[in-house]
């Protein structure tokens, strides 16, 4: 249901676009062609007919597992996709975990010395390094890395003649996951932390220490085990502003994923690729706030019951928990 | 427990970094748009303190001027999602149960789209981009999740005595909006609305680094990294790192100031 209406809004804003979808599909002769040319080129495309009919159009190839013809490379928009989606899956999975274990274990340091001088240190480096633009990191660790001491590669996913050498992969992949990992890991970490001091002030805490349960076992079993539910639902709500992550960093580095044939599908009007890789990352992400919720309730029935208090007139202030863990004001890459 | 302390640094930056764009003529030896044929891609130095760019334009003035761009269209988008998540979320708030849940899951449907993509999108639509044009793309698409915010505190006062004895004296929508919902809801988004004023900076930058911002005529720090493409590769480090420093800078402070505003949580005393 949701699908469909994200379908609908992305296909009529990509068909308001201005621009010419012929010039993706003809180059430069398009200016060469007449008028006549012109029309008869559209009708072959399918694209004189009413917006609504194109819909339907596109929605009955859906089913049938065709998303129709890149206007730009002029082969099936699956194949195109089929070469970068790998190099996406990779680059997002890796930074994706790097990320929740790094802010993982870094809320928990500062959780653990909380209020201490190495608390506060690590706190305002977060907000320095969380406020730093995504392509201007990238653009920092080019010069410095790759320009400065050349000792990494400025782009790209794989060096000249080594497409299945996974080293070097990896090593390709080194500065732009590391530009991910610096870009979100403050915001999460600071959560985690956040959330762990606030388990810390609860009562059974105090219990537990009365019962001289060691202070390391107290937070890293017990606190953590209380805060995981609404972690899944940080991580999962993560998903939306690590992919529009992933599609800058991968802009800037040069990176064939989707993230850059995104860009250049928005910039040639390719219609019907924009639609598909608009699709995949809506379905990515969906089904990650749907596993959430399901993985969420199992682990604590307690938020089953709040799905029915919301039905209730007083949901303001449950909502405003969750709300906290939305993003503050935009999702766009940090 | 104790308040936290007033963010007076933060203030005094942002206030310096304000004034000095306003009153960028004043403070500047050279004209924005002026080229220097002798001074081409200097390095920092006495005549030019951030140095000169591969057109022989003085970086330090550029940076001033550039500042405006940034900043109208950081405050004016944080404006537009302000007004727009206000709206939606009364809507929403004191809309029946059927309608606001359908409003509540569009919301959550444009959440899920990343909202980079929707800018780009929006700015194929819109064609030419002009301070205007771009604020309004950037507002439109960051007001989701202040909108929910409202709608819950909406949500929560709505019922309350002072709101029906408004309306049972015929105060309109807007009015009941404006006097009493607002100031009711403003200070639990105005963090938000703070904070999205560095979004929507860090977007624009972004944009137009992308080079779908403004046009390259109009200086903003956004587009002065755009040149930094080409910096990179004859290794002029001050035209991504001056320009992105302030950009940053900027930034930190906001956010600082944005954490000033999100109001003392009582804060109990730790058990651990």
């Amino acid at each position: 249901m949701l699908l469909f209406f994200l379908s609908l809004i992305v296909f009529v804003m990509a068909r308001l676009c201005p621009g010419d979808p012929l010039r993706a599909w003809y180059g430069a002769s398009v200016d060469r062609m007449n008028e006549a040319g012109k029309e008869a080129a559209r009708t072959s495309l399918g694209l004189n007919e009413p917006i609504w009919i194109q819909y339907m159009e596109w929605i009955k190839n859906l089913l049938h597992g065709d998303l129709g013809i890149s206007f730009k490379y002029k082969r099936p928009v699956l194949e195109v996709i089929e070469s970068a989606w790998l190099n996406t899956l990779t680059f997002g999975l890796l930074s994706y975990v790097v990320t929740f274990v790094l802010s993982f274990a870094l809320g928990k340091f500062c959780a653990s010395r909380e209020g201490s001088r190495v608390d506060r240190m690590i706190c305002r480096a977060g907000v320095i390094s969380g406020n730093v633009p995504t392509f201007f990191l990238s653009l920092l660790f080019i010069l410095f890395f790759a320009v400065k001491l050349k000792i990494l590669p400025t782009g790209g996913a794989y060096s000249y003649g080594m497409k299945y050498n996974v080293v070097n992969r990896l090593w390709h992949m080194v500065l732009p996951v590391s530009v991910m990992v610096i870009g979100h890991l403050w915001y999460y970490a600071y959560m985690i932390r956040n959330l762990l001091v606030e388990e810390t002030r609860k009562d059974y805490v105090l219990l537990l220490k009365a019962q001289g349960i060691p202070r390391k076992l107290i937070l890293g079993k017990y606190c953590v085990k209380n805060i995981l539910p609404p972690m899944l639902i940080i991580m999962a709500l993560a998903v939306p502003h690590l992919v529009g992550g992933t599609y800058v960093v991968e802009m800037v580095f040069g990176y064939p994923g989707l993230g850059s044939l995104s860009f250049e599908s928005a910039l040639y009007k390719d219609y019907n690729m924009l639609m598909a890789l608009t699709m995949i990352t809506g379905v990515v992400i969906i089904t990650a706030n749907y596993f959430a919720q399901v993985m969420g309730e199992k682990m604590d029935h307690r938020m089953k019951e709040d799905e029915f208090v919301e039905e209730e007139e007083e949901d303001g202030e449950k909502e405003k928990t969750i709300s906290v863990y939305r993003n503050p004001g935009y999702h766009t890459p940090k | 427990m104790e308040k936290k302390k007033k963010p007076y640094l933060s203030i005094v930056i942002l206030a310096i970094i304000l004034l000095s764009s306003m009153f960028a003529g004043l403070l500047t030896p050279y004209a924005p748009g002026e080229m220097d044929d002798a001074a081409f891609a200097l390095a920092p130095c006495k005549a030019h303190i951030f140095g000169t760019d591969t057109m022989g334009r003085d970086l330090y003035t550029l940076v001033l001027y550039g500042g405006r761009a940034s900043l109208i269209i950081g405050m004016l988008s944080a404006l537009i999602a302000t007004f727009i998540a206000s709206v939606y979320g009364t809507l929403s708030g004191i809309a029946p149960k059927k309608i606001d849940h359908l409003l509540m899951r569009i919301t959550d449907v444009l959440i899920s789209v990343p909202g980079i993509i929707m800018v780009i999108f929006l700015q194929a639509i819109c064609g030419k981009a002009t301070y205007l044009s771009l604020s309004l793309i950037i507002g439109a698409t960051g007001w989701m999740s202040m909108s929910k915010v409202v709608r819950s505190e909406v949500r929560r006062i709505r019922n309350s005595d002072f709101i029906l004895s408004a309306k049972l004296m015929g105060g309109g929508f807007w009015y009941i909006l404006l006097r009493h919902l607002f100031p009711t809801f403003f200070p639990s988004i105005m963090f938000m609305a703070v904070s999205s004023i560095g979004s929507a900076m860090i977007t624009e930058s972004t944009l137009s680094f992308m080079g779908l911002g403004l046009p390259l005529t109009e200086v903003s720090w956004g587009s002065l990294l755009s040149m930094s493409q080409n910096a990179l590769l004859s290794n002029q480090w001050w035209l991504i790192v001056i320009p992105g420093l302030v950009l940053v800078v900027t930034l930190v402070f906001l956010t600082e100031l944005g954490e000033y505003l999100r109001g003392n949580n009582t804060r109990l005393h730790s058990n651990i």
